[in-house]
């Protein structure tokens, strides 16, 4: 396999794109060759929100092929089962279990499905299946917007995305500013020994 | 690696993780431009931001023009006057300036110019999916569209010198998924920029009827020469392979990504034509491509605009080539095009079982759908907009025709707020606004436009209003930037972000000068004072504006992290709320979360505090 497929989905606003940037630099740092697909604009208020990172020789267009995503990043549960069709058979899935209700929810029009139905839904495409509490975990780092780094932490003990847990460290150290840097390093080291 | 656009200021030969936007304004630097003026818009936009944001270093003019049109001529004077400039726009930015961009290419330039159009296959963000290759051939400008972010860097600096051979605008065309693809580029070489100087020269730069048509000659003159170019250039290259030799695919822009993937899916190599010059198309070389294949499939997004001249061209040349692509329902005319669709088309091609198939891709899509809510994009928390149509719905409910306009706003048409009836364009709502007063006596017409939208093009539809005597209430929706495009400055508030100054103009101000019989201006977060403006509103003979200010969430959040202010959240006391609903069907915030009764999300809450303005029980209170 020359190319691993990525796929990062939650609401806009919970650090999607900030997610699939730090693993494209860890990926550069190790001089590989990396492609993301984002999309900006109307879509990212508090929106469904995929982003698709390729890393590899053979990663040329920024849309993962369907069924060829290696690891599915689930920043919010329902966003997770709105993407999972796009992965390969039994690849895995990394589960936040913090759902955010989209308002038609609230308005009683749509069904926001139970947790175990979630996992039934994926289970028909992935029985590989993390769950994670990745808000209690961020909160123990210091704040709730950590929960897409303690996710990228469980993703990265899978052993699928090609990149070294050190150069995922020093990638967070230079992206974040100071004052953030020692809660992002806490938040994926709590992601990583979580599961 | 530092954050953002100083990840480009690094020395030459740095790799980096640029986005395609990002790409193009290195490049545009690179080539030594002088000067860049532009009006954001997605997919566009973080060019001009990157623009913006590096032009103290690299000793450049820019500016946040009020519109696409503004731009184009600010870009086409400096180029005219000897030094290389850009502007950058979405798609629908060059309806705006179309009228310019096609005296520019009459009259041409000295200095480079280049012209980027970002266009929206899916119309992520956009209201259309239009194909603005086509303004290449309406005008006659040359156009390059690359492929990848390193592409986009090397064509934009050949753009420029390609300008400058011609002394013609050039039309850089590219996709969302190229703009908004990061990949690795390398850094270059700075150039240093053209000294400007102008030379008088009335029957060239006029084009009164007898000018204009000697220069419409000189244009067509000019796409023989830049022909020759196309037929030479490096980006319009044939990758020829060993196997397979009856077949071909002719491609362009992203399309040429999905290609290269679709056949490592298919584990076939075909002869491909990459064009990045496509207009004007390098026909010799296309007959040489048709005519060593029995078959040549057309990759490209949007209409068959590459289609339909090629198969222009095989006709002319009697070349029997058979030439496939959307006519024959090979790709679609409509949407981005993706590798799923690709690969379709190639194993077509081949006579080959497609390793997927759509249909079946599109019903597991639909089956899960239908067992999870769906998440179009709302109003975040703590938005200025949502009190305002909570007031006009209280005020006006179905009483009103509500045209709207091009921002964040227009989400106003979601559940529950479902204010808008009508949208156009930049600007529509003053006329549509005027047209519904003609034709709809017994409705109140409430026009809403934003604060960057009112200066892009709101003016004049305000004069139309005004001086027609047509009775509408305007709201301008005023958060102090232009939000849905990543918070740009407009001539309402100064540009930060810019080393030159810039003197803000007071949208009352303009509203009380051009004669507008009622002119308010009030919190957007006072509900009560929303309310009564609209009352008085609504008694006026003639045309109300009534400004509703109120900082963007997105901006105000960030300044109060910078600054250390916590946000603090609502509550409901559960000791008062009755469960009467209000918050939740006629509010909407999307903190606010309905399971058996309402619940505040603590970490959503942006701490506005209007759902305690609105709650009749007052049962919402800041937490302690």
């Amino acid at each position: 396999m020359s190319e691993t497929n990525i796929i990062i989905a939650g609401v806009g606003g919970t650090g999607i794109l900030t997610l699939s940037q730090i693993i494209a630099n860890a990926a550069i740092k190790e001089g590989k060759n990396v492609v993301i697909g984002e999309i900006h604009g109307m879509s990212q208020r508090g929106g469904s929100v995929v982003s698709d990172v390729r890393i590899g020789d053979t990663a040329f267009g920024a849309i993962i092929p369907t069924g060829k995503g290696d690891i599915l990043l689930g920043i919010e549960p329902i966003e997770a089962a709105r993407n999972v069709y796009r992965i390969r058979k039994d690849a895995p899935v990394v589960l936040n279990t913090y759902e955010i209700l989209p308002p038609i929810v609230s308005f009683g029009k749509q069904k926001y499905p139970e947790f175990n139905e979630i996992i039934k839904l994926i289970s028909e495409f992935s029985k590989n299946i993390i769950t994670i509490n990745a808000l209690e975990l961020a909160e123990k780092a210091g704040s709730s917007a950590v929960m897409n780094i303690v996710i990228l932490g469980a993703a990265m003990k899978r052993n699928i995305i090609p990149i070294s847990y050190e150069s995922v460290i020093e990638t967070i150290k230079e992206y974040f500013p100071e004052k953030y840097r020692d809660m992002n390093i806490k938040a994926f080291k709590l992601g990583f020994e979580s599961t | 690696m530092p954050k953002k656009s100083h990840i480009l200021t690094q020395p030459p030969k740095t790799r980096v993780l640029a986005l395609g936007n990002q790409a193009i304004a290195r490049g545009a630097i690179e080539a030594g431009i002088s000067v860049a003026a532009a009006y954001p818009g997605t997919p566009s936009s973080e060019i001009s931001d990157t623009l913006a944001e590096l032009s103290n270093v690299y000793n450049y003019y820019f500016e946040y023009s009020t519109n696409e049109k503004v731009a184009l001529e600010v870009v086409t004077a400096a180029a005219v006057s000897g030094v290389r400039a850009i502007t950058a726009m979405k798609h629908v930015g060059l309806n705006v300036a179309a009228d310019a961009f096609m005296s520019a290419v009459y009259i041409g330039v000295n200095g480079g110019l280049v012209i980027v159009s970002a266009d929206d296959p899916s119309a992520h963000s956009s209201q259309n999916e239009q194909d603005n290759r086509y303004y290449a051939l309406i005008s006659g400008a040359p156009m390059l569209e690359p492929s990848t972010p390193q592409e986009a860097k090397n064509m934009i600096i050949k753009a420029f010198d390609l300008s400058e051979e011609l002394q013609e605008p050039i039309l850089f065309r590219t996709t969302t998924r190229l703009n908004h693809s990061r990949g690795v580029i390398e850094l270059g070489e700075i150039r240093p920029q053209n000294q400007p100087s102008f030379k008088r020269n009335p029957r060239r730069y006029i084009p009164v009827p007898a000018i204009a048509r000697k220069r419409h000659a000189i244009v067509l003159e000019k796409l023989a020469e830049a022909r020759k170019i196309s037929e030479d250039t490096e980006f319009n290259k044939i990758i020829e392979y060993d196997e397979n030799n009856d077949y071909g695919v002719i491609t362009s822009g992203v399309s040429y990504n999905y290609v290269q993937d679709a056949m490592i899916w298919l584990n076939e190599k075909l002869d491909t034509l990459k064009l990045g010059m496509t207009n004007p198309l390098p026909e010799d070389k296309i007959s040489r491509f048709l005519e060593s294949h029995k078959k040549v499939l057309i990759v490209e997004e949007l209409e068959p605009y590459l289609e339909t001249q090629i198969k222009r061209i095989a006709k002319e040349r009697g070349i029997k080539t058979e030439i496939l692509g959307k006519f024959e329902g090979y790709l679609p005319r409509n949407l981005e095009l993706s590798p799923d669709k690709v690969v379709v088309a190639l194993a077509r091609l081949l006579d080959k079982k497609a390793p997927i198939e759509l249909e079946k891709i599109n019903n597991t899509i639909n089956k899960i759908s239908k067992s999870i809510p769906v998440r179009p994009p709302v109003l975040c928390p703590g938005c200025p907009h949502r009190p305002v149509y909570h007031a006009l719905k209280k005020v006006f409910g179905d009483d009103a025709v509500y045209p709207t306009d091009i921002g964040c706003y227009t989400l106003g048409i979601q559940d529950p707020l479902n204010i808008g009836d009508i949208l156009l364009c930049m600007g529509s709502s003053l006329g549509t606004g005027a047209g519904f007063s003609i034709t709809l006596k017994d409705k109140s017409v409430v026009s809403l436009i934003g604060d960057s939208t009112f200066f892009h093009a709101g003016l004049s539809g305000l004069v139309n209003a005004i001086y027609n005597r047509h009775k509408m209430i305007l709201i301008v929706l005023d958060n102090h930037t232009t939000a849905m495009t990543g918070h740009q400055p407009n001539p309402g508030i100064k540009a930060k972000i810019l080393p030159q100054s810039t003197k803000p103009v007071k949208i009352e101000d303009i509203a009380k000068a051009m004669g507008a019989d009622y002119v308010k201006v009030v919190n957007a977060f006072a509900v009560r004072q929303i309310t009564k403006a609209l009352e008085e509103a609504k008694n006026v003979n003639g045309v109300s504006v009534i400004i509703t200010r109120g900082a963007c969430a997105l901006v105000s959040a960030r300044e109060k992290r910078k600054k250390g202010i916590p946000k603090i959240p609502f509550e409901i006391d559960y000791n008062k709320c009755t469960k009467c609903r209000v918050c939740i069907d006629e509010f909407g915030c999307p903190a606010i979360v309905w399971t058996d009764k309402p619940w505040i999300d603590p970490i959503l809450c942006d701490g506005c505090g209007v759902c305690a303005q609105i709650c009749p029980e007052y049962a919402i209170v800041r937490r302690r």
